[in-house]
């Protein structure tokens, strides 16, 4: 090789601007940085992600299903904001507290205050998850099924009946007593403002339900000392009359 | 079956609204309920719903029912007692109007402390 009359002296220069007089571009050909670069590996294909996916739509006579992109493009703005849901509520009505009056515990007598039965003497039987308490007529003695009522629209007496051998079905919770949603996608050619409302007739697991606890319920008014008394007691409906002030009541 | 029930609400009269001498503040109706002898028999009814019932002219539709009626009513609370003899002060939604003074007001027994 040559001797370089250059060695020692540097490759590139400021000049009187402060720009430099090489670009980056040449000092990689002047300082033949090919020779020192090492061998890169060839990129491995990218696993090929779907732009689109098939996602299943409901409704009728529309195909069924739609090709949805994966990525949503960034033109694809909302018309409207969602509103955000607060995730960080504290009090969530399935995390309240339940309390339970101490006057009400399983198999007490109450007086139901208002509603359909108001009047009517009826069992408590227990107390649901959201709070409700679960009451039995017995139906064959006032009519009164199994029911859920708030606490507020019952008032306790203090005639309790032992009702720690009725065994109520697991079964029976607050889902069990939701109302069931008519189904009223078939739009028929009738008007549409008829009503449709059915009268509520009991399913066949009701009526065996009630049918089985209140079986118990009225072995356990047999064994009460008082028991014939009881069920005339339960016939009976409450009424406040003359000179009867619920003041001066006891229960 | 059992029969229909008898009265499940307590008997009271509206006997004026909340006043001064010459001042009356018609928001705060006073209620004397039947049987009600001091502040501390009062306090049972502490927070009781209470209903002015009456009848006019015209029929109105009733909740839950299909036939119309000339039954209409104001419903309300007891808020609080009011003095030494067992009367009691109430709110209505609506203000009680005058002429319901010295009728019958229903304190029902709900919602229920017991």
């Amino acid at each position: 090789m040559a001797k370089n009359k250059n060695k020692g002296k540097p490759r590139n220069y400021a000049l009187d601007s402060g720009v430099y007089r090489f670009s980056a571009s040449k000092m990689f050909h002047k300082k033949a940085i090919h020779k020192f670069l090492k061998k890169t590996v060839a990129k491995k294909p990218a696993d090929k992600k779907p732009v689109f996916v098939e996602k299943k739509i409901k409704g009728d006579k529309n195909g069924g299903t739609r090709m949805v992109r994966v990525k949503k493009l960034t033109n694809n703005v909302p018309t409207m904001d969602l509103k955000k849901k607060n995730t960080t509520r504290k009090s969530v009505f399935s995390k309240h507290s339940r309390k339970l009056r101490p006057s009400l515990t399983p198999g007490v007598v109450v007086i139901i205050l208002a509603g359909v039965h108001k009047g009517k003497r009826v069992v408590v039987l227990k107390q649901l998850e959201t709070g409700l308490l679960l009451i039995t007529g017995p139906l064959k003695l006032n009519g009164c099924p199994l029911r859920r009522i708030n606490q507020r629209y019952l008032l306790a007496t203090k005639t309790s009946i032992n009702v720690s051998g009725v065994k109520v079905p697991e079964t029976i919770n607050d889902k069990y007593f939701a109302r069931v949603k008519s189904d009223n996608k078939v739009k028929k050619d009738g008007n549409i403002f008829e009503n449709k409302k059915e009268d509520y007739k009991p399913s066949e697991q009701r009526k065996a339900d009630q049918a089985s606890v209140d079986k118990q319920v009225l072995e356990a008014i047999k064994k009460h000392p008082q028991g014939a008394a009881l069920k005339s007691y339960f016939k009976a409906g409450f009424g406040l009359n003359k000179g009867e002030y619920p003041h001066k009541m006891i229960f | 079956m059992a029969p229909k029930s008898g009265r499940l609400y307590a008997k009271g009269v509206f006997t004026g609204f909340k006043r001064g001498l010459r001042n009356q503040h018609e928001n705060t109706a006073l209620l004397k309920v039947d049987g009600c002898a001091g502040q501390e028999d009062a306090r049972w009814y502490i927070g009781k719903r209470c209903v002015y019932v009456y009848k006019a002219k015209n029929k109105t539709s009733v909740p839950n029912s299909k036939e119309k009626s000339q039954l209409r009513c104001i419903w309300g609370k007891v808020t609080r007692p009011h003095g030494n003899a067992g009367s009691v002060r109430a709110k209505f939604r609506r203000n009680l109007p005058p002429q319901a003074m010295g009728c019958r007001v229903r304190i029902m027994l709900y919602p229920s402390r017991i």
